[in-house]
Order: C-alpha cells, then sequence, then structure tokens
C-alpha cells in the first residue's frame, strides 16, 4: 500500500460509491440518506478506533488476553439469548464457543499452522468464535425447538423400551445438520460463489492469489472442524439441560444445574 | 362425591402392579396425592375420572415416564425403580391417546429398537392387532387414524408386555375405528394381557373392564366394580 496521505485520498474516492446511493436514495425516494451517512461514519470512526486498538494489543499478551475474553463473553451471551427457555442457557453457550474454539485454536498453534503471535491469534480467534457462536445457537435453539416440539414422539419412542440417546437420535441428527449446512455450502461453494473474507484481504494486501488461496483454505478447514465441534456440544449440553433419571426428558419445567 | 369406597376383595396371588402411597406434584401443583391401587394380573382394569383427575399422569408413573416423588411403583412385588427403564418399558407397553408412527414403513415401526425382529414375529403382532400381515409393506404415514392406533398397539405387542397402559386409546378415533380397537382391547384382556385403561367415558370403561379405579383431583376417592364405582359418583352421567 502507498503512504498514509494517499489511503486517506482513497477512503475519501471510495466514499463517491456512498454518494451514489445517497443519490439513488434521494432519487427513488427510499429516505435512507440520513442512514446511509450514519453508517458509513460509523463504520469509518469505528475502524479507526478499532485500528488504534489493535495496534496496542498486539504489543502486548496480557491485553491479548482480555480482548480474547471480552470476544467470548460477548459471544457467549449472543448466543444465551437465542437459546432462551433453555436452563442454564449461558452456561450451555460459553462451554460450547469456548470448548470448540479453544480446540481449534490449540491444534492450530500446537501444530505450527499459525504463529502463536497476537496479530495471528486475535483475528484467527475472532473467526473461530464468531463462526462457533452462530453454530452454537442455530443448533442449540433447534435442540431446545425438537425436543419441546416432539415430545409424544419422543416419548413414544421411550415407551418402546429404548434407551434415551436413541430416542433422541433422529432430533440430535436434524438439529446438527441444520446448524452446519451454511458452513458446509460456504465451502463447497468457495471460490464459484463467494469470495471469502481471508482470501480477499490478503488479496486486497498484496499477498500472491496462491498464499491467499493457501491461507483461506486452512480458515476453511478450520472452521469446518470448529463449527461441527459446536454445534455437537451445543446439542448434547441442551440435551443434558433437559434429560433426568430414568431415560427421559422433562421439557415442562426448569431443572436445577 | 361420595367418599372412598373400600376396596373388593383382594386377589390371593397379589397385583402384578401396584402404586403404594404415591405423590406426584408438577411447577408446585399437586398432581397425585398418596394414591395406593393395585392392578390384577389378565384383566383389564379402568382408570376412570374427570379431566384433570391425574389418571394420565398416574399410568405414566407405571413406566417411568413420571417419577413420583414419594412412595413406590411395584411389577411382580419389585420396585420398578430397581429395573432397567428400557427392560421395564418392554414389560409395562404403553398405548398413547394420538398415535405416533415413526417416518418409515410399517415393518420399520413395530421393529424399532429391536435387537431382532423376525417377519412372523412382526406378522403375529399385526394379526394380534387386528391387521393383516400385508399391512407389514404398507407406508406408515398412509394409515387412517384408527389403523395407526392399531400398528402402535402391535408395536408395543412385539415387544411381548406383561402389561399394556392404555391412555384414552380411542378418544382420537371415529366412532367406527373406536368400536374396533375397543373389541382389540377385549380380546388383549380375554388372551391374559393385563391392561390397564385410562378413560373419561364411564360407558366405555364398564363395557371393558370389570373393576376400575376412580381419581378425582390427584386422589383415588373409590376402586372396586363399576358398581361400585358408578356408586361412588353419583354425579356421574350414566351412559
Amino acid at each position: 500500500m502507498g503512504s498514509m496521505a494517499t489511503d486517506l485520498t482513497a477512503i475519501a474516492l471510495s466514499l463517491l460509491l456512498v454518494v451514489v446511493a445517497i443519490g439513488i436514495s434521494f432519487r427513488r425516494k427510499l429516505h435512507l440518506e440520513k442512514e446511509l451517512v450514519v453508517a458509513a461514519t460509523r463504520a469509518m470512526v469505528q475502524l479507526f478506533i478499532l485500528a488504534a486498538l489493535i495496534r496496542a494489543v498486539f504489543a502486548s499478551l496480557g491485553l491479548t488476553s482480555l480482548l480474547l475474553i471480552v470476544m467470548l463473553a460477548a459471544a457467549t451471551f449472543t448466543s444465551a439469548r437465542r437459546l432462551v427457555g433453555v436452563p442454564g442457557s449461558t452456561w450451555v453457550s460459553g462451554v460450547s464457543i469456548a470448548a470448540s474454539s479453544g480446540f481449534a485454536l490449540i491444534v492450530l498453534f500446537a501444530l505450527g499452522i499459525f504463529e502463536p503471535e497476537p496479530r495471528v491469534i486475535i483475528p484467527v480467534a475472532g473467526i473461530l468464535i464468531g463462526n462457533t457462536m452462530t453454530a452454537t445457537s442455530l443448533a442449540g435453539a433447534r435442540m431446545r425447538d425438537e425436543l419441546t416440539r416432539n415430545l409424544a414422539d419422543i416419548e413414544s419412542r421411550l415407551a418402546l423400551g429404548v434407551r434415551l440417546k436413541i430416542a433422541l437420535a433422529p432430533y440430535v441428527r436434524t438439529a446438527t445438520v441444520n446448524s452446519l449446512i451454511p458452513t458446509i455450502d460456504a465451502t463447497k461453494n468457495v471460490g464459484l460463489v463467494t469470495l471469502p473474507g481471508a482470501f480477499v484481504g490478503m488479496m486486497l494486501g498484496g499477498a500472491s492469489p496462491v498464499l491467499a488461496a493457501q491461507v483461506q483454505l486452512i480458515v476453511l478447514f478450520m472452521l469446518l472442524g470448529a463449527v461441527s465441534l459446536a454445534a455437537m456440544i451445543a446439542t448434547i449440553l441442551v440435551v443434558r439441560r433437559y434429560r433426568t433419571e430414568g431415560e427421559r426428558i422433562v421439557v415442562s419445567e426448569s431443572l436445577p444445574l | 362425591m361420595a367418599g372412598r369406597v373400600p376396596p373388593g376383595s383382594p386377589d390371593p396371588a397379589g397385583p402384578i402392579l401396584a402404586a403404594d402411597h404415591i405423590s406426584l406434584s408438577r411447577g408446585g401443583r399437586t398432581v397425585l396425592h398418596d394414591v395406593t391401587a393395585g392392578f390384577q394380573q389378565g384383566a383389564v382394569t379402568a382408570i376412570v375420572g374427570p379431566s384433570g383427575a391425574g389418571k394420565t399422569s398416574l399410568l405414566r408413573c407405571f413406566n417411568r415416564l413420571e417419577q413420583p416423588e414419594r412412595g413406590t411403583v411395584r411389577l411382580e412385588g419389585s420396585d420398578i425403580r430397581a429395573l432397567d427403564p428400557t427392560v421395564l418399558r418392554r414389560r409395562v407397553g404403553m398405548i398413547f391417546q394420538t398415535p405416533v408412527v415413526f417416518e418409515g414403513g410399517v415393518r420399520a415401526n413395530l421393529a424399532y429398537g429391536l435387537e431382532q425382529s423376525s417377519d412372523d414375529d412382526l406378522a403375529g403382532a399385526l394379526e394380534a392387532a387386528g391387521l393383516p400381515a400385508s399391512f407389514l409393506d404398507r407406508a406408515a404415514t398412509a394409515l387412517s387414524v384408527g389403523q395407526a392406533q392399531r400398528v402402535c398397539i402391535a408395536r408395543a405387542l412385539v415387544r411381548r408386555p406383561q402389561v399394556l397402559l392404555m391412555d384414552e386409546p380411542t378418544s382420537a378415533l371415529d366412532v367406527d375405528a373406536s368400536r374396533v380397537v375397543e373389541a382389540l382391547i377385549a380380546r388383549l384382556g380375554s388372551s391374559g394381557l393385563t391392561v390397564v385403561l385410562v378413560t373419561h367415558d364411564l360407558a366405555q370403561a364398564r363395557r371393558l373392564s370389570r373393576r376400575a379405579l376412580l381419581l378425582s383431583a390427584g386422589e383415588v376417592v373409590g376402586e372396586g366394580s363399576m358398581d361400585v364405582i358408578e356408586a361412588a359418583w353419583g354425579a356421574w352421567p350414566r351412559t
């Protein structure tokens, strides 16, 4: 990239496209002009602040750890809100996101795939936490819905003398598959339909397409693993919140932790 | 409402299934209070009572779909908590108010969860439930509600239960299908199977069983012959 002044000029010029959007909004009476100005301004301010913060964080392992905790906490509470009705939903979300992201991070750094330094840890952890958060919300909420909506079916299965694990198998499968489809489809269609973030970012940053593709593949594979793990952990934990002794589930009342 | 009617003469062999002072509450509300009852082997015994009396909850305690907070349920004299729930539920089958058939064919439904099963066994269970063996190849989703209920009964019978719990098994069926299922229950009873039938229909209880238990507000308020039960609750509509 060129000098700072050149970059600021580039940003200013790219704002012309926002002006085009504002023009369309004005012409078509969409009344989005104010929203567009606010969105563009917020994006600039937030990203400049983020850049300044990250420069400080990159220099400190302590700040890196703190940022990871903040990211994990934000993801946990966001996901827990999707799991309303599940007893101990915050615990379910937190364990699922932390365990799946943590496992993927340990594998990536232990095998030397990425260097364990702040400028790598933060973006990689961010991608992992964001994606496992979505998988946890999708899988956990679907599992809750499957259990509560299909209680008659599940009890019909249990009454035939099968283990709870067997009786719940079709519902666990549905919940897990449902949460994995977005990641699997994104992986299948990479390069055909979508140009994913890591690839685009590296290309814009001046990296060779081959290197960008290599990094993108690592990101996709780590996401497949982490998201699958998150979906599995979330469904197991949600079932555990509803199961009770005697090979049965109780969905009408909250169970103590 | 009349007071509790003394139980009839005890069976010297003792009941095959018994509730011993069981109490159950749900969400802070008492559902069953100190219920004691016995069910004789090889008989159809009805549990009757108004809506919300706790009939279904009591039935669900017998195969541990509910766990009473107090008291004991015994099968052949042994506390059912000592049994693996999967073993208990094969010995004590259950038919629900609304039949639930699983995806796939009737054969897969009958064989669901069984380690091994022969077509002869499955066809035998279907015939015992009043359906021809040709139904094995039917899609479960193509069945009428009455046929689905009979497939559910066959699915329980394949497991050769000692006791069959039936929770309002005809209430989701039309008149004709109800008659068919009632005839089937009578046949199962006379074949020596122990049947515990929950019904809100006293006339049906009278048609199918000689003894009944009357529940009201979670308590046993009558137990004995159908005449005794009717006398116990004079306000009961006589049909």
